[in-house]
């Protein structure tokens, strides 16, 4: 297993692709801590699930979004599970709305916990990462992030602002014997976006999938899992979609 | 925790070699770490993260200041114009035997104090933190 005796943080780990992200590490052989904010019943059914399945795992609360809670986060993993590898920065919400009828605060409240938290957590573990210098973190961005979308302004930014974070603490920390990377999901069904899929199931937008199925959960983890690695030592600063084709279209062209 | 000032050194001198890029006989006592040796914030930071490493010490940038300073007041350390002061060129000379404080008597600036400190300065530190641990 890959990942024996290496020790994962994941936010938003209860679940969607947090979850996920939890049982692949876990399978791979990583101990680690499922952060959540509100479902504690959540975490707790990732980390039986864990247990029962022979791997090795807490469950750890916080609210990303919070420095103190980020820093608090850490220390207890470290404390309950003997040491921290790996960051999976994961936790996000939306709050879709077009930009003329959006609230203010709904553009903060985003950025506060998408792009907070990846901040925040990273800046959290990064004196523990530093001083063994050895560290993987990996953000869960998304293809919003580079590309337009409407109703989702505030959540495009917040991702772009993940994607720009991710180049630049590659480069500041690379030196550290800490690698930053992020994954780009196109369409994953969690209930994050299950707002898009109401209206036909997501019929439209799957037409417009090269690879023609929506992302599962897992597909996504598996590509942080790589990230958070030892397969991808010389990666630093990739932002890598994972997204069935959709970033590499010029525009749909002939109905697919 | 105690390590001998040999010890502190060598500690010192791989730390910088090896944040910096450059060579042994480059590293030496008296070179400079920013003016001679061309390291940055982000360089400073490396280097007492390798010593921490090698030798379990633990010293952040920002108490690199405070060290020099010796518990001085900002206000004694220089005057309004940011020069050193005489308070302050006593106290440096015993954190920074080296410095000619005749030739700096008068026009060293506060900021430029760190630029002054060197190789030898920090694996000093090293052994004054290892004591005092």
């Amino acid at each position: 297993m890959k990942l024996s005796g290496r020790i994962a943080l994941v936010t938003g780990g209860s679940r969607g692709i947090g979850r996920a992200v939890c049982e692949v590490l876990a399978a791979e052989g990583a101990a680690v801590a499922v952060n959540y904010r509100a479902s504690k019943s959540g975490a707790d059914e990732v980390v039986e699930a864990i247990t029962a399945a022979g791997g090795k795992a807490v469950a750890v609360a916080g609210d990303v979004a919070e420095y103190a809670q980020a820093e608090a986060m850490v220390a207890e993993t470290i404390e309950q599970l003997g040491g921290l590898h790996m960051l999976v920065n994961n936790a996000g919400i939306s709050k879709d709305a077009l930009i003329y009828n959006m609230d203010p605060e709904d553009w903060l409240a985003v950025m506060r916990i998408n792009f907070g938290g990846v901040f925040n957590c990273t800046k959290a573990s990064l004196g523990h990462f530093m001083s063994q210098r050895d560290g993987a973190i990996v953000n869960v961005s998304s293809m919003m992030g580079d590309r337009g979308w409407t109703g989702e302004s505030n959540y495009a930014a917040s991702k772009g602002a993940i994607n720009a974070f991710t180049r630049c603490a590659a480069v500041e920390l690379a030196r550290f014997g800490v690698r930053v990377n992020a994954v780009l999901p196109g369409f994953a069904p969690t209930e994050l976006v299950a707002g898009l899929l109401e209206k036909d199931g997501g019929k439209g937008i799957l037409k417009q999938i090269p690879l023609k199925t929506f992302a599962s959960v897992e597909e996504v983890a598996h590509v942080v899992a790589f990230l958070a690695g030892p397969d991808s030592s010389y990666m630093t600063g990739s932002l890598v979609t994972v997204d069935g084709g959709v970033g590499s279209m010029l525009g749909v062209g002939a109905p697919l | 925790m105690a390590i001998t000032e040999t010890e502190a050194f060598t500690a010192v001198q791989e730390a910088v070699v090896g944040a910096l890029g450059v060579d042994d006989d480059e590293a030496t006592p008296d070179a400079t770490l920013m003016d001679e040796l061309g390291a940055e914030s982000i360089d400073l930071l490396d280097i007492l993260f390798r010593i921490e490493r090698s030798t379990g010490i633990k010293i952040q940038a920002t108490d690199l200041s405070t060290y020099i300073q010796g518990g001085i007041s900002d206000e004694e350390f220089s005057d309004d114009n940011e020069i050193i002061s005489e308070r302050g060129l006593e106290q440096l000379k015993k954190v920074m035997p080296q410095i000619d404080a005749d030739t700096l008597r008068g026009n060293l600036e506060a900021d430029h104090v760190i630029s002054l400190f060197t190789v030898q300065n920090l694996a000093d530190m090293v052994v004054q933190r290892a004591d005092g641990a």
